[in-house]
């Protein structure tokens, strides 16, 4: 038991947290935009349309209105960028995951229900219970730590539960069934309808996905750097389901990023540092004057903690 | 200098895992899309006989100077999936094609107004898991005012 705990809350570098946390807020400021801007145009349509998923009807959540499609908008925007800055990670965490939460309910609630983003919920649930982190912070923590791995195990979970429910919707008729000619038929690029017909291929490619996703969990005994192997066949997978259908995952791709050091990703720093370079450079071949004193400090500034 | 947990934020942090984990997985085995975000991950999970055609759901109107207008997610607001996914409703009461024709009037005011909307499923043909590229079309509801 203690040793599972361990697990579950090895310690990782605040400076991981931040980024995630900027990373998965910024996510969702664009998923709101960009990634799925349909959720959105549910405000016009009529509630008889509206069919309740299970937790909308248990809490019970309100059938959208254009006000309320409208207004959860609003407030989620600006919320979401702002928790994106690591600023108060609790007093903005919280109601970026229930309004996001709530944002969910209205985009499935109509008749389809996307697959995406298990992941995703569960490091805005996790997210800010994970203490205040200062992008660049080497310190380690325990509660980081924890809502990294829980991202992770959602993650793998996707894959490996994916396969659970082939084996429990379709049989093992879904190996050798028509299933991916269907979603080439309905979605495939030229690229796909290309490649379709290759005689077998998509059936021994369903093969590949089965197998693939079986072995999802194989990625949290691997050594590290095998680990991380494992994480790019994943994102390649991803690659290739956008190259031939156009579905992209993209939330569930935000999530996975949990396996990463992501405290190594400093695009501010670099910038300051390309900046410095080319204020240098510039210099050298006397175009600017040379700074006289106080130079900028190397890093990014810290977050304020809240 | 490492931040540890207290035991009891640790073991908070164990049950929600295990009961999340656990819900997770009775959704899996035992529950349906209504229990989204622990419902199955069901996408693309049924199966189909090799030879079996696809379908191919669009939903169409026709408005009053008789032109066909395809109705999708950016004119609607409804997506083609929601429509699949709620198809057993719209064929038993296609009356509810008029919430279809209310939301593409509310998005398009100054649209010509829809006499008709209707599903019609295009049938691929499908050999041996590869499309035949012949096909048959299939209207499975109509609402007219």
């Amino acid at each position: 038991m203690s040793h599972v705990g361990r697990w579950l809350t090895e310690p990782v570098p605040r400076g991981r947290i931040a980024a995630f946390r900027t990373l998965v807020y910024l996510f969702v400021a664009a998923d709101l935009v960009l990634f799925t801007p349909w959720v959105r145009t549910h405000a016009s349509v009529p509630g008889e349309l509206y069919q309740p998923l299970f937790l909308g009807r248990l809490l019970p959540l309100p059938t959208p209105t254009p006000l309320l499609v409208t207004t959860i908008f609003w407030l989620l925007l600006p919320l979401s960028l702002l928790a994106a800055s690591g600023r108060a990670p609790r007093a903005l965490g919280w109601p970026v995951f229930l309004l996001y939460f709530e944002w969910m309910i209205i985009a499935m609630s109509y008749g389809k229900v996307d697959h995406d983003r298990f992941g995703l919920l569960v490091a805005l649930a996790a997210l800010p219970t994970a203490a205040a982190a200062r992008h660049g912070d080497d310190t380690r923590s325990e509660a980081g730590g924890w809502a990294l791995r829980v991202t992770q195990i959602a993650v793998v979970c996707t894959y490996f539960l994916a396969a659970w429910a082939k084996l429990r919707f379709g049989g093992l008729e879904w190996l050798t069934g028509s299933v991916l000619a269907r979603a080439v038929i309905r979605r495939g690029t030229d690229f796909a309808d290309t490649i379709a017909q290759v005689p077998w291929l998509l059936v021994v490619a369903q093969f590949g996905i089965v197998a693939f996703e079986l072995a999802g969990p194989l990625a949290f005994v691997l050594r590290e750097r095998w680990r991380r192997y494992a994480v790019a066949v994943f994102y390649s997978f991803h690659l290739m389901t956008f190259a031939t259908i156009t579905i992209s995952f993209a939330p569930h791709l935000v999530a996975m990023t949990s396996f990463l050091p992501l405290e190594r990703v400093r695009p501010v720093v670099w910038l300051r540092q390309l900046g410095r370079w080319t204020a240098g450079s510039l210099a050298r071949h006397g175009r600017v004057e040379q700074p006289v004193v106080g130079s900028a400090p190397v890093g990014e500034p810290p977050v304020p903690t809240g | 200098m490492d931040t540890p947990l207290t035991t009891a934020g640790r073991k908070i942090r164990l049950l929600v895992t295990l009961l999340c984990g656990m819900t997770l997985l009775a959704g899996t085995v035992w529950g349906r899309d209504d229990h989204f975000p622990f419902g199955p991950f069901r996408m693309y999970s049924t199966s189909s006989p090799p030879d079996a055609p696809a379908p191919d759901t669009r939903v169409e109107g026709i408005d009053t100077t008789g032109t066909v207008v395809p109705l999708d997610q950016h004119n609607t607001g409804i997506r083609r999936a929601e429509i699949e996914g709620q198809r057993d409703r719209y064929v038993a009461d296609p009356g509810r094609l008029r919430g279809v024709a209310d939301a593409y009037a509310t998005r398009n005011p100054a649209a010509s107004v829809l006499v008709e909307v209707r599903i019609v499923i295009r049938w691929h043909g499908v050999r041996n898991g590869r499309p035949t590229g012949r096909s048959t079309d299939e209207t499975v509801a109509r609402w007219q005012p």
